[in-house]
């Protein structure tokens, strides 16, 4: 059925349909859809709900029980948040390795969520209007 | 079948084993010193979301996460 079907369809069609698959298969196994498929394994409900919405999720520190928002990207994207939602101070700490975002965001949630103290030690503070919401939203 | 992620510049590498295999076992508890002795971080998840930063080799657990030494950016 499929195969009468597919000789039926015209060369170009047949060639987009290649190429489209082609574009999934590869597109999903990028280093970076590979780091977003583990990070979404591996956040609670709420903050995947967060994250596909908005590109950043909560965390709560283990230690003081601050909320940090973790912004989707590699650097300067921890930003501890008051109660409204703003940002009051950015950290900066980072998985060594040139890691792809997903995996950067992973290993900040962990570091937050289990050793908040630790991470904020080695942390580098910056001023959270450094970049703008616009710079976190570039698309995937 | 138990697995160790270790995060790195693909994403990340899968190392599956079957937990009931001594030998697999302790191919796995070898992994497991080689990277936190690097300066790995070892996560298990205990739930949705939920996380627990191991430093021994839990020979019960079912997925392991590795990431490397955090860094001041």
């Amino acid at each position: 059925m499929f195969a009468a079907v597919w000789l039926r369809a015209p060369a170009r069609a047949r060639l987009h349909a290649l190429r489209e698959l082609y574009r999934r298969f590869f597109g999903e196994n990028t280093p970076d859809a590979r780091g977003r498929r583990l990070l979404a394994e591996w956040l609670s409900p709420a903050q995947r709900a967060q994250f596909d919405e908005h590109r950043y999720f909560d965390v709560v520190g283990c230690d003081t029980g601050k909320t940090y928002r973790i912004h989707y990207g590699t650097a300067a994207n921890v930003h501890e948040i008051d109660g409204d939602g703003r940002a009051i101070m950015g950290w900066c700490f980072v998985p060594s390795g040139f890691l792809v975002p997903g995996d950067v965001m992973l290993a900040q949630k962990i570091a937050l969520e289990t050793d908040e103290r630790g991470a904020i030690a080695l942390a580098n503070r910056f001023p959270p209007a450094t970049h703008s919401e616009h710079f976190y939203r570039r698309p995937f | 079948m138990a697995t160790q992620i270790v995060m790195d510049q693909t994403g990340d590498t899968r190392h599956e084993f079957d937990p009931g295999n001594a030998e697999a076992l302790a191919r796995a508890e070898r992994r497991f010193r080689e990277l936190t002795g690097a300066g790995f971080t070892a996560a298990l998840r205990n739930g949705p979301g939920e996380v627990t930063r191991i430093r021994s080799f839990d020979p019960t657990a079912q997925e392991t996460l590795f990431y490397p030494r955090l860094v001041g950016g």
